[in-house]
């Protein structure tokens, strides 16, 4: 066998069934061996950006490893987005490309790039084979490595020659065992019965951790009044009646003051991302904290923990649980406290009645969420819709929400809902884009029609790049600055010249209908929602700023009346 | 950087031995330099397949969050730190 088929035989082994690709030069012997392999479903994405951001939506959907390829050069540059997204959100991910061959590394042959070098900052690991002999070993440790701990992209660049040499080596690889780590949960468990108002945080910690059924238990169990990061929303079920919704830049007011006001923060599987915490020094200012995380490296990165447990999030869930049930946390007023709060100041589902007027964003998307059946899998891209969606659709599972959280990659969501498609062929996939994020990746839809996937892509087209339209309003004195996009291309139209049938809406009395449409097509479908381009999402607190200091809508209408008024 | 933004910086010795794979030393001052910290001196050694690397490093952030996220690195094998010490020019100031 040579070192292509060894790839393929890998494969098998882990039983990867789907990868998304792009072929080219140096990569050409796994291409040759892929023609005699019906049992490796490869997907020719449209660019290899595509390619890695399709990887990434498979593995988000699935909870297995998503895997993608491309050749040397300039095939490998295009990855970069994609893996620096997975690696910023942490998706377990094996990328392979093929490189010039090891005689010609460092003569500037063609289509050569440092790989290695240039990607060192988006790997959780990465290899150079050089030899055909080590790589049934690297493929094996690389496999691993991305899904263990805190999964990761783990990028394997291959010269050509290694694909194409023979070798019987076998592949040797024996996982390290995790370090032990004594978890101090006894301390955790006391601290959290000390308590009068803990408030349990989580993030995406929990699904990468495949903790999903764990958490709820816990959550159920101790019934604490609960906020979710950007990439947790899901975590708590729609039905938890102690979720206060996400935290943050654009969280819930609730969420947000049940952590100004809480007395310890049990963070489990977060990682207090800035657009989550705000200004960190009026961040939860008189909470304790425990922090409960598979990485140790983030302990204390940035807030200080006061009890900090390193390991398998299911099993200390379990343990969590079990110590909760015999003797329930004594935190009723907290409870109600929270409760208020959540009937004040939760994310209203902004109905608008007025059947001629115009889509509102949060409106639509309330009704999305009303009318899609309950095994759908939304992919968001960046921007106003990405938070609406965040805000208004109930979400039930995190595998049901891929939202680029760290990276925030315009973009990310058409490729993403493919590879979801790919991994959940029965469920419903749609893609909620905006008009800028939409044409980032918009030759996808080739590869949308090429598999015929029933991926449903809704456009909420405010005719500019509306979050940063927003941030110029608000905080730079409205100065708007190259965010225009009223040349846009006829959505409907480009659809349709992939053939792929589309449809515009822009009256709320369309809204319902428009969504039953896409939604009832047996197929692919495009829906185009043009919404106002003054619309804002609110709350938001001014990046930089703390999460006390939230400007809604009325606030700032004041505001300008008094300005106007001066 | 000048030399003056130096001179209140703590200077802390490491020793870290790692496999010797490609871009290995890379990988580690890629670390060091992402994560805040400069390179004051190096020395690398060989044998068997495994680097041993001392180095002097600067920097302001905690240092203990340089030292897991270098251990966090696959081929790393151990981090040691010695103790801390303030830059000699801050010592004089
Ligand atoms: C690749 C990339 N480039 C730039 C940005 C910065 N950015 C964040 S949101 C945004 C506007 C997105 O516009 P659109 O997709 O139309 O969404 P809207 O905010 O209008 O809903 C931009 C430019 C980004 N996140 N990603
Ligand atoms: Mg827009």
């Amino acid at each position: 066998m040579n070192g292509a088929q060894h790839i393929l035989q890998a494969f098998h082994h882990h039983n990867i069934e789907t990868v998304f690709g792009y072929p080219g030069g140096c990569i050409m012997p796994l291409y040759d061996a892929l023609v005699d392999d019906v049992s490796v479903e490869h997907v020719l994405c449209r660019h290899e950006q595509g390619c890695a951001l399709a990887a990434d939506g498979y593995a988000r959907a699935s909870g297995k490893l998503g895997v993608c390829i491309a050749t040397s050069g300039p095939g490998a540059t295009n990855l970069i987005t994609g893996v620096a997204n997975a690696y910023q959100d942490s998706i377990p991910m094996l990328v392979i490309t093929g490189q010039v061959p090891s005689a010609l590394i460092g003569t500037d042959a063609f289509q050569e790039t440092d790989v290695l070098g240039m990607t060192l900052g988006i790997v959780k690991h990465s290899y150079l084979a050089e030899s055909a002999d080590e790589l049934p070993g690297i493929l094996e440790e690389a496999i691993e490595l991305a899904q263990s701990g805190r999964p990761g992209p783990v990028w394997i660049d291959i010269p050509k020659d290694v694909l194409l040499a023979e070798t019987s080596a076998a592949p040797a690889y024996a996982p390290a065992q995790p370090k032990a780590t004594r978890p101090e949960l006894t301390c955790a468990i006391a601290m959290l019965r000390d308590a009068r108002k803990p408030l349990l945080y989580s993030g995406g910690g929990i699904s990468l951790a495949h903790a999903e059924d764990s958490f709820r238990e816990f959550a159920k169990c101790s019934e604490l009044p609960a906020v979710v990061t950007l990439k947790g929303i899901g975590n708590a079920g729609k039905h938890s009646a102690h979720n206060l919704g996400m935290l943050g830049m654009h969280g819930s007011r609730a969420a947000n003051r049940a952590v100004d006001e809480c007395d310890l923060l049990l963070v489990i599987g977060a990682r207090m991302d800035d657009r989550a915490t705000g200004k960190l020094d009026g961040f939860a200012p008189n909470a304790k904290t425990i922090h409960i995380d598979a990485d140790a490296s983030e302990f204390n990165k940035l807030r200080n923990a006061d009890i900090a447990i390193r390991g398998d999030l299911n099993t200390i869930l379990k343990e969590l649980t079990q110590a909760i049930r015999d003797t329930p946390l004594a935190i009723n007023d907290w409870r109600k406290q929270c409760q208020t709060w959540r009937t004040t100041g939760g994310f209203q589902a902004a109905d608008n009645e007025e059947p001629l007027a115009p889509i509102t964003g949060p409106a639509f998307i309330s009704q999305l969420s009303r009318t899609a059946p309950d095994d759908t899998i939304i992919a968001c891209d960046v921007g106003q819709h990405q938070m609406w969606v965040a805000q208004h659709y109930q979400f039930d599972r995190p595998r049901h929400h891929l939202t680029s959280g760290g990276l925030g990659t315009m973009g990310f969501g058409l490729p993403a809902a493919i590879g979801a498609q790919f991994a959940n062929r029965n469920s419903t996939v749609i893609n909620v884009t905006g008009d800028g994020s939409f044409m980032m990746n918009a030759q996808e839809l080739a590869t949308i029609r090429r598999y015929n996937l029933p991926v449903k892509l809704i456009i909420m087209d405010n005719q500019c790049l509306g979050m940063v339209r927003q941030q110029q309003e608000l905080f730079y004195n409205n100065r708007e600055s190259h965010i225009n996009l009223d040349d846009n291309p006829d959505f409907v139209a480009m659809a349709r010249a992939f053939d792929i049938p589309a449809l515009k809406i822009d009256r709320t009395d369309q809204v319902r209908r428009g969504i039953e449409t896409i939604l009832a097509y047996n197929g692919p479908m495009l829906l185009h929602v043009a919404i106002a381009r003054e619309e804002n999402v609110w709350p938001i607190v001014k990046p930089g700023g703390s999460n006390k200091e939230m400007i809604d809508e009325t606030r700032r209408t004041a505001a300008d009346k008094k300005e106007k008024i001066a | 950087m000048t030399t003056e933004s130096n001179c209140e910086t703590p200077s802390y010795d490491i020793t870290c031995r790692m496999s010797h794979e490609a871009a290995a030393l890379e990988r580690l001052c890629q670390v060091v330099r992402v994560r805040g910290f400069r390179i004051a001196q190096m020395a690398v050694d060989s044998a068997d397949g495994t680097l041993n690397i001392a180095l002097t490093i600067q920097g302001k952030r905690p240092v203990a969050m340089l030292q897991s996220q270098l251990e966090k690195l696959h081929t790393v094998a151990e981090v040691k730190f010695a103790a801390p010490v303030v830059a000699a020019a801050s010592r004089i100031a």
